[in-house]
Formats: structure tokens, sequence, C-alpha cells
């Protein structure tokens, strides 16, 4: 009897501290959340990103395209995001979305930028070369191939890469030349501010957007040249969007 | 008169009873909650007794029966996992007059080439002529989204921000070249970067242009090839401390930061054939 009364007891004590424990958890827990600091982190203001508050100064300037979001990222993070729309698959996929997001890490210290693209109802189980490019629409100028993007059967789709893109440019090392950033100032090389979709074959092309007069374009790598198909999805605008 | 089934309630509220009967109650009481924490007790050791029962032992978990097919693979249950490396093969890339003598196209397994090739010091082979790198390049070809590729290098400058270029030449002029990511070394003089792009038919345009061709490995191909891979100083202030040279002029092999900011050439493939 005594020991069923002890071990009474000790269950009883042992729910008491269990109880205590929870409550000083609890506690601590509610404290950090209240915590001014604690909640700057998770909120993550502009105005403590410097870079951010520079990119966000840009587009309202109008040097920045005003279809970039320019994220809340924590410094020395800078996350941008800007969609892409049809161009030349618009008759035939006029709800086709696309969303870029690069992220990069501290402006000096991170050996590249990561690029995801995000696509919706594009023209299922077909290949798309991504280009960064000089000029949004035709002619497009200068260009740099810097990924492929296959969509599914229900025409989604993301690809994602590693390479440089905020500062990206063209240039041909015997005559560099210069080109004015508005985030960087003056540069060498023809600056790639703009990103555009195209079809990978012209055949898929002709195919998809059933129309045989389509003619062979430079975007894509291998041979033969002229391979590729039309532009599909083009982020549209005149001011950079990245 | 009210009389509860429970004698515990009732010792608490009928004051009125008799001591004899007040000690009986109190003894059946006792005994009671001797029976009902018996009860609990007996309960909890056996959750606690099937809770365990219920985990498997360590080497139940770690290592299940196997057994081996004719086939080679062995079989867990309804699982299948093989015991042979697989096969390996050696892909296709271009003919030996169309790729650098340096290049290494590595036996791999399927839908895989990987090759591998050196760099070497081409800007700061005076001051340090044992620097070594090296590009390794796998590509899926199924799948082909972009290639991976991986650069390491050794005994370099330390602490330097290097640049790395695809270019359309390995020596100077160096032609077009496209900027694709960077290098820091470390205070050993080592350091590794990965991107994930565009390589072995990576092409400079301009699409205003579209009639510019040339060849790659296996044939024509839109735009200037860029087939070889160089890095750069990222600074021409830091190159000018790290060769002790104040007089190097700027160059553009980076982006951002004002033109000709950057410095020489620092390492290259240092091949007429292309590497990539």
């Amino acid at each position: 009897m005594h020991i069923l009364q002890y071990a009474r007891r000790t269950v009883l004590s042992a729910s008491c501290l269990l109880l205590l424990v929870i409550c000083i958890q609890v506690r601590i827990a509610t404290s950090a959340i209240a915590d001014p600091s604690n909640r700057q982190l998770q909120v993550g203001h502009a105005q403590s990103n410097p870079e951010a508050a520079r990119l966000l100064r840009l587009k309202q300037s109008g040097h920045l395209a005003q279809t970039v979001n320019i994220l809340n990222s924590l410094p020395p993070t800078t996350i941008l995001q800007f969609p892409l729309v049809p161009s030349g698959i618009k008759q035939k996929f006029p709800n086709a979305t696309g969303l870029v997001t690069i992220v990069r890490g501290d402006r000096d210290n991170s050996t590249s930028d990561i690029v995801t693209v995000d696509v919706q109802k594009m023209p299922p189980n077909i290949t798309f070369t991504i280009f960064f490019i000089e000029i949004a629409n035709k002619p497009f100028g200068h260009v740099e191939y810097v990924a492929d993007l296959t969509t599914r059967g229900d025409g989604s789709g993301e690809s994602i890469f590693n390479i440089i893109s905020f500062v990206s440019f063209a240039m041909d090392a015997r005559n560099p030349g210069t080109s004015q950033d508005d985030r960087e100032g003056l540069t060498s090389g023809i600056n790639l501010e703009h990103l555009g979709m195209w079809f990978s074959s012209l055949q898929d092309a002709q195919q998809v957007l059933n129309d045989e007069t389509l003619k062979g374009t430079i975007f894509d790598g291998g041979n033969p040249p002229l391979h590729a198909g039309p532009q599909a999805m083009t982020d549209g605008q005149s001011a950079p969007v990245f | 008169m009210f009389r509860s089934s429970q004698p515990w309630i009732a010792r608490g509220r009928n004051t009125s009873l008799h001591s004899n009967e007040c000690e009986a109650l109190a003894a059946k009481a006792a005994f009671l909650n001797g029976v009902w924490y018996n009860t609990i007790l007996t309960l909890f050791v056996l959750l606690l007794l099937g809770a365990c029962a219920g985990v498997p032992s360590a080497t139940q978990a770690t290592t299940p029966k196997a057994t081996t097919s004719s086939s080679g693979s062995t079989s867990t249950g309804s699982a299948s996992f093989p015991t042979t490396p697989l096969q390996l093969r050696t892909p296709d890339f271009g003919s030996s007059e169309q790729i650098a003598p340096t290049v290494k196209v590595l036996a791999s397994a399927d839908p895989t080439l990987i090759i591998q090739f050196p760099l070497v010091p081409s800007g700061i082979k005076q001051k340090f002529p044992n620097a070594t790198g090296l590009v390794t390049v796998l590509q899926d070809t199924k799948a082909n989204d972009f290639d991976a590729v991986s650069i390491t290098v050794d005994k370099m400058p330390p602490n330097v921000k290097f640049t790395v270029f695809f270019t359309e030449i390995a020596a100077k002029p160096f032609g077009h070249a496209e900027y694709v990511g960077d290098v820091f070394t470390r205070g050993d003089g080592s350091g590794e970067s990965t991107f994930h792009l565009i390589t072995f038919v990576a092409f400079a345009a301009d699409a205003r242009q579209s009639t510019v061709q040339s060849a790659d490995q296996t044939d024509a191909a839109s735009g200037i090839q860029l087939e070889h891979v160089g890095m750069w100083f990222d600074g021409v202030n830091s190159a000018r401390q790290v060769l002790g040279n104040p007089t190097i002029p700027g160059t553009p092999f980076d982006g951002g930061h004002g033109a000709l900011h950057a410095g020489p050439q620092a390492m290259t493939d240092g091949q007429t054939l292309p590497v990539i």
C-alpha cells in the first residue's frame, strides 16, 4: 500500500514537473515572437535590405520594368520575380503563364545566381530554349543561351539553373564596347536584361501552331543552323527585368 | 438518506456515521484505491511493453533478410536492389581532329556524358607556375535541359575572386565571350565552383544577323561557338597587387562595376581545338 501511495505521489509530481516544463517552453516561444528584432527577421523590410531598396527605387523611377517584384528578402540576398507572357503561342495558348524567380546571394561574394523558370498551360511535351536577350521583342539583339525547359503532359514545367544573370552581358573581346546599366552604371559589353523562351525545334512549332510557313530561328544550340522555332514566351518589357 | 455507492464520496460527505463504520469504509476505500492504481499501473506497463515490441531492433532495421536471385540481383521481400555496378561506356564526343587532346571523355553510365580537361596558368604563370585547374562537365544526354560544370583550382593566388568565361578562342584576343560564374580562392589558393547552364552547345549571337554560322563538334550551327574556358582576375587592382605590376590594363572580363575593371586572364585551357 505504501509503495502504491509512493508511486501515486511520484506520478503526480512528474506530471506537475512536465506541466511546468511545457509552460516554460510556451513562455520562451511567445517571448521570442514578441521580440522586435526577431519580428524584423520574420517580416524582412526592404528598408533593412539596401540592395532590395535600391532596386525598388529603380522600379519607381522606371529603370526597372513595372512587372518586376522585388521581394522583401533578408540581406544580403536579392530576390526578384517577373512574369512571362505568351508571344508566339498567344493565339493557340492565350492562357499560358510563366514566372521567373532570380535569387542572388551577396552582391560581391556569390559565385552565380539561381534562376527558376516556372510555366503553366503551355504546349505539352515540348522542349523550349531559354535565352537572356538584349531586347524583349524582335529583333532581340545579342543573346545568350542559358537553359532548356521541357513541359509535361499537362503543359506545366520548370527549369532551375545557376548562372550569372544580374550582370550578364554579351561581348566580342576584340571590341567589347560599353553599355549603360541602370544598376551598375557604365559596364563592359552589351547588357542582357531580358528573358525569353523559344521552341527548340521548328518542326514542333509548326505542328503545335499548325503553321507550315514558320521559319527557322537561331534560338537553339547545335546543328543544323536555324533549326529552332519562334519565340513562345517573353517578358514583354521595354525596361530591364533584371 | 443518501447512500453513495462510492464509499470515498460518502466518507467525505456524511460526517454523522459511526466511527467503526467509518473505519470499515476507510479500509474499503483504501483497498479500492489500491486496486484502481494497480490496474492503471498494469495497463501502463502493458502499453509500454507493447510499444517496445512494435519497434524493430537495430539489427532488424539495418539488415533485412536478403535473398539472391539467379540473375545476380538481391531481393528483400518485394524490393529488389542491384548488386553489380552499372555498365560503363565511353560516349562519342567529336573526333580527335575536332576535340583538343587534353580532353578526357570518361567511361560513364548511360545516359551521362562526362568530360574533363585541365586549366593551366597563363597570366599568373610567372608568380604561380604550379597553379592547376580541372574542369568537369556533365551532361544528361537524354534529358538535356542544361549541363553541370565544376571547376576546381589549386595553388592559385589566395583569397582572390576570379571570373569564369566561355570564349571563342582560348588565347588573346579571345573573341566572343559568355560570363558564366565566379571562383573564390581560399587562403591556401584552392577553390571550386559549380554552375548549371548550357555548355556543350554554348554560342554567342546577335539575332539581327541570323545568317552567322560556325562549326561545332559535329557540324555547322547557328552563331559563334564558345568552346573554350578561361579564368580572369575579377578586379584589375587585385591583379596588379598579386602580380606586382601597377601598369596592368583593365579588361572587360567581369560584369557590372564599371567598364574594363577586370584584370588579365589567369588560367586557360590553352588549346586551339575545342574543349567543350
